[in-house]
């Protein structure tokens, strides 16, 4: 026994030893080169950058790092209808069907090409171009083609008219013509050059992706000088990583971590109120009781969205009383509601021929994972159903299939889904979800497809304000869904960081700061 | 020895054109990717051309024909959500898996086996009894509540490691023990038991009774006979520990190829998908080769012909 213990003095001094040189090389490559005031914040989403080509993809994790890198014409504001200037510092429409987008001067790139309107019109025909399978085809789908008439003059030319100019339904990121046509999209797709506050100083693909600040910015210096995007896909090592410092900020907390962060010593919870709700739509299009108006009035009677609010989210949500909620355009304070309301369901299904609910079974398809508690709110959806004497089931599918399917308009007779629109316009949302073309709509009302076109090609805001309560007013009384809610998003940050999140799930480090 | 080498390689290419067929049969009968890549509300028309530029709106029997013309030359095709070559994503990952599979390795080789020796040796003590509790709950206890548990130990209770991420030999330590501790349980009970049935042979009683010191009876005599159950069982944990630890590079954001494989299996990256499970297929049909050749190494008996 004497052996392995001789050795051990000289193992503590290596062990020492090791830590020490380690403590070193550590301090000295975590001082950087800049010195004592430069910033760094590192973000924690669940997934790291497919690619950070801006014209190609549409995800949210994705955009948010892209967004440093790449600017657009304009951005939304903070409340519907409202835009920030960006690229372009004014637009008006010359006719109906033209709008025209002055750009700013001065403005380069980060490997010093001058920004020009040919960037825009080769930004858009790129994504039109059908060869790319560019994800992001819908955004430009309205615009028929750009014009340049000078290097600081761009045009939208569309076929027909919208409310919305077709370059800020859905504006899109700006690339280096030059550069682009240059190098090729894979080479882009890892080294992006674009006009945005941050250039890229290392990607390490699922393992972190670094950036500094563009000296060269127009909108002058962010006040963090170096952003870090560490993507932790496991939800119980994000917040982890954040109670041991080692993150600032992590997107998508499970609701069972409030009460541990918001109590943490150097942890606390930023809320906002989302863009995206949750519904259910009763599928219309196929055979079944919920083709009877009465059935789905009644359905809507006998389900309790403020319980399922208070239940299920936590009270983290917004009960909503239409799909187009207050905080998007169009919403109509007037527009009546659903309220809980058991002995009205009941005698409504006695009318429709069901007593009792005899005779109905439903199914409610709901996603696994791709919402915010989506599965547990059709669960006790379903639950409040069996309560009022309707037998309902829960159908739970992963997202890839389930997405399939929702295409194909094969879920029936309930289907879970949810929706965000960034421009926070009643259009967005009707025309998608309401309209017999709509691509996610399993509801057709000749009326309603009219009014819809009419609201999207008005010009007069308050005349398409009215168009979009009349809307509401037929789906209120038609029942295609079941109107659910809001989301209250939350975010989980270090004590030092200074952030405020929007309700289109954006985060910008620009806007940040840290003390 | 030349013509068992050209024999295996023969087998090990029909191994691995079988597994690229399989894959491509499983991925592509689950239907196609078109629908979640494109924004929600993209069109049926839009999803269509999408559909179309990416090639998955032509026959099963066209496709799996590009694909295999392709792959002959070395070519899995542009992964779909990264736009760049499927299997050079793959191989990018691969150092981290190494890394973490090869820290958990020698965890293995050297916890698992002494210990199952220690165990066979000194049966009905405290270190078998220990031994074999640690076995029972490494087999048992899920990985991700292990590597979940070690991380509110370590990181957050104690702060003595990084929660996640790769980087230094501390961000090593979690997630190389996670991952060892099922295959290290897996090598204890193994040695054990072949070392029990080992020390009962015949000519364990001739060694000791000719005077020959414990243990040069134990190691020389004992664990020597002992190896080839062990030897294969390293040669399959080596390899499952290479094709990517899904579970332990996902809770611990290990940029590994098993991270990427979960990832490309949600999202339906077919090229991505292939490209590993070919990867993790070559990794497994090579360990297994030189797990055979070993045979001849440590037991002289065996000669290939």
């Amino acid at each position: 026994m004497k052996g392995p213990r001789a050795p051990r003095p000289y193992a503590r001094t290596m062990q020492r030893a090791t830590a020490l040189l380690f403590g070193a090389v550590l301090a000295l490559s975590s001082a950087g080169p800049v010195g004592a005031a430069d910033t760094t914040v590192t973000i924690s989403q669940g997934v790291d950058a497919d690619t950070l080509n801006p014209l190609s993809k549409t995800v949210t994790p994705l955009n948010n790092v892209v967004q440093h890198f790449y600017e657009r014409l304009a951005d939304f504001g903070n409340r519907s209808g409202e835009y920030i200037p960006l690229l372009a510092v004014s637009w008006k429409r010359i006719n109906p069907t033209t709008e025209e987008y002055k750009l700013r001067r001065g403005v380069t790139f980060s490997n010093g090409d001058p920004f020009t309107s040919a960037d825009v019109r080769f930004s858009v025909e790129w994504i039109k171009d059908r060869s790319h399978a560019s994800e992001q085809t819908p955004f430009v789908r309205d615009i028929d083609r750009v014009e340049t008439p000078d290097p600081y003059t761009v045009r939208f030319i569309s076929k027909v008219p919208t409310a919305i100019p077709p370059g800020l339904q859905q504006p899109i990121f700006i690339a280096d013509a030059k550069y682009f046509q240059e190098k090729g999209a894979a080479y882009v797709g890892e080294h992006p050059v674009g006009t945005g506050p941050y250039v890229l100083r290392e990607w390490k693909r699922d393992d972190q992706l670094v950036m500094d600040v563009n000296p060269k910015w127009w909108g002058g210096r962010p006040k963090i000088d170096h952003v870090v995007f560490k993507p932790i896909p496991e939800a119980a090592a994000r917040v982890a990583a954040l109670r041991t410092g080692a993150t600032d900020l992590i997107t998508n907390v499970p609701p069972q971590y409030y009460a541990q962060i918001s109590g943490g010593q150097n942890t606390k919870l930023e809320s906002t109120r989302s863009l995206r709700q949750l519904f259910i739509a009763f599928n219309t299009l196929q055979p079944g009781p919920q083709q009877n108006k009465l059935v789905r009035q009644a359905i809507n009677y006998a389900v309790d969205v403020p319980a399922i609010v208070k239940n299920v989210l936590g009270g983290h949500g917004y009960d909503l009383t239409s799909p187009i909620p207050p905080n998007y355009f169009g919403y109509d304070p007037s527009v009546p509601g659903y309220k809980h309301d058991p002995a009205k369901a009941k005698a409504l299904l006695a009318k429709a021929g069901y007593p009792d609910g005899k005779g109905i079974s439903l199914v409610v398809n709901a996603p696994i994972g791709r919402y915010n508690r989506d599965r547990e709110v059709a669960e006790a959806l379903a639950g409040q159903l069996q309560a009022a004497g309707i037998t309902a089931t829960v159908k739970p599918q992963e997202w890839v299939s389930y997405s399939t399917m929702v295409g194909k308009r094969a879920l029936s007779p309930l289907y879970e889904l949810g929706w965000n629109q960034p421009s926070a316009d009643a259009d967005g949302v009707v025309t998608a979800l309401f309209t017999s073309s709509g691509p996610l709509s399993c509801y057709a009302n000749p009326e309603v497809d009219k009014l819809a076109d009419e609201a999207r090609g008005e010009l007069d805001v308050g005349k398409r304000k009215a168009l979009y309560k009349r809307i509401a007013m037929i789906l209120h009384e038609d029942a295609p869904w079941i109107v659910l809610f809001e989301y209250e998003d939350l975010y989980a940050t270090s004590k030092r960081l200074h952030f405020q999140p929007r309700g289109d799930e954006a985060i910008r480090a620009y806007e940040m700061s840290i003390t | 020895m030349a013509g068992y080498l050209a024999r295996r390689a023969v087998g090990a290419l029909w191994a691995l054109i079988g597994v690229a067929t399989f894959v491509f049969l499983i991925l592509h009968l689950t239907g196609d990717p078109a629908a979640v890549m494109m924004p929600p509300e993209a069109s049926a028309a839009e999803i269509a051309a999408f559909r179309h530029a990416q090639g998955f709106d032509r026959p099963l029997i066209e496709q799996f024909g590009s694909f295999v013309a392709s792959a002959a030359r070395g070519d899995l095709g542009l992964s779909l959500r990264h736009q760049e070559p499927a299997m050079a994503l793959a191989l990018e990952r691969l150092p981290a898996t190494i890394e973490l599979a090869g820290s958990a390795f020698l965890i293995v080789v050297l916890v698992g086996v002494p210990a199952g020796v220690l165990s066979a040796l000194r049966p009905r003590t405290w270190i078998d009894y220990a031994a074999r509790v640690i076995a029972l709950v490494g087999q048992s206890a899920p990985t991700y509540w292990i590597g979940l548990m070690l991380i509110l130990l370590f990181a957050v209770r104690l702060g003595w490691t990084p929660a996640s991420g790769i980087g230094g030999w501390r961000n090593l330590i979690l997630p190389a023990a996670t991952l060892g501790f099922f295959s290290t349980a897996k090598l204890m009970r193994l040695t054990r038991s072949a070392m029990l049935e080992v020390l009962s042979a015949d000519y364990m009683r001739t060694a000791r009774a000719k005077g020959l010191s414990f243990a040069r009876v134990s190691l020389g005599h004992g664990l020597r006979n002992a190896w080839l159950p062990i030897v294969t069982q390293l040669g399959v944990e080596l390899g499952t520990l290479l094709s990517g630890a899904i579970i332990t590079e996902t809770v611990f954001a290990w940029p590994g190829v098993g991270r990427l494989a979960v990832q490309a299996v949600f999202e339906r990256d077919f090229p991505v998908v292939e490209s590993v499970v070919l990867l993790a297929a070559t990794i497994f049909v090579l360990l297994n080769l030189v797990v055979d050749l070993l045979y001849a190494v440590l037991d002289p008996r065996i000669r290939y012909a």
